[in-house]
């Protein structure tokens, strides 16, 4: 198993509300302070915008999508260009539906309200993070131990001898 | 279709510049320009969704991109928006060498400075684009 294991995630940081602000900055503190050495992202319009590196994204990483409403874009943007996700959310089923529908704010004008906001959708991304990851962990000694089924020999070949 | 300037920023989440790029969109439709321009999230955009296409196809679009992969405008012209000005954040902060934004997740004072001049910027061609018709 390697230790290099990464997990992407991918948030719709929409401009039109203020989930997108909430998704984002909940992501950016992954990527900052609660698993920066495993957390990786990717600008979402770059699955469009970019090329075939791009594109392949969840197909590389295992990856969560974080939703600022209930349109889904990350998830279905996500799915449409690169490959499913392994999981996903909608940070209204933690914050509410009028909030994180309500105008978007700008990073200047956080509040001790926003922040608690922001901390609570930051958990609930650890703890899908973490389990996308056990998953990954448990996959990964599957198919070892299967592989190691199907050769007898040592060699570490499928000879099935 | 409203006809408000539609203002599209990147969100870039890997690089100050995507935050700039937001920010100064932000300020634009929320504190400058209310009344004439209006932000779509890029995202929405970025599915293709028919009802996303129908808020911008044919109107008139100011992108702000941080990097020049130039995301929001590639996004808004696949999607039939009309890019009167595509902005580069990486051209604002070419005229203040050694600057410290911040960073993804965070500004700092000096880079307020250049979401208000980025922002003051497409202010301006927000009210020319209104006057336009």
């Amino acid at each position: 198993m390697s230790d290099e294991v990464k997990i992407g995630v991918v948030s719709c940081s929409g401009e039109d509300c203020l989930g997108g602000t909430i998704s984002r900055l909940a992501t950016r503190k992954m990527l900052d302070e609660i698993r920066p050495d495993e957390t990786v992202t990717i600008c979402l319009p770059l699955f469009l915008a970019g090329g075939a590196e791009e594109r392949g994204f969840a197909e590389a990483y295992p990856t969560l999508a974080v939703d600022g409403c209930d349109k889904l874009c990350a998830k279905r943007a996500t799915e449409k260009y690169s490959g499913k996700v392994s999981d996903a959310f909608d940070v209204s089923s933690l914050i509410g539906k009028e909030a994180a529908e309500s105008k978007p704010l700008s990073t200047r004008y956080l509040t001790e309200e926003h922040q608690e906001m922001v901390n609570k959708v930051a958990k609930e991304i650890r703890i899908r993070f973490e389990n996308i990851l056990s998953d990954y962990y448990k996959n990964a000694a599957q198919r070892i131990k299967e592989s190691g089924n199907a050769s007898n020999c040592g060699c570490g070949c499928t000879c099935g001898k | 279709m409203s006809k408000k300037v539609k203002v599209i920023p990147c969100s870039g989440m890997g690089k100050v510049h995507g935050l700039v790029a937001r920010e100064a969109a932000l300020k634009v439709v929320s504190e400058l320009c209310p009344a004439d321009a209006e932000t779509v999230c890029l995202a929405y955009i970025v599915t293709g969704d028919d009802e996303a296409k129908e808020k911008i196809e044919g109107a008139p679009c100011l992108t702000l991109d941080g990097c020049p992969k130039m995301c929001a405008a590639k996004n808004v012209e696949l999607a039939g928006g009309i890019v009167k000005k595509g902005y580069r954040v990486v051209d604002i902060f070419k005229g203040h060498r050694g600057v410290k934004p911040g960073n993804a997740t965070a500004l700092t004072e000096e880079g307020w400075l250049l979401v208000d001049e980025l922002a003051d910027k497409v202010k301006e061609n927000v009210l020319e684009l209104g006057k336009e018709g």
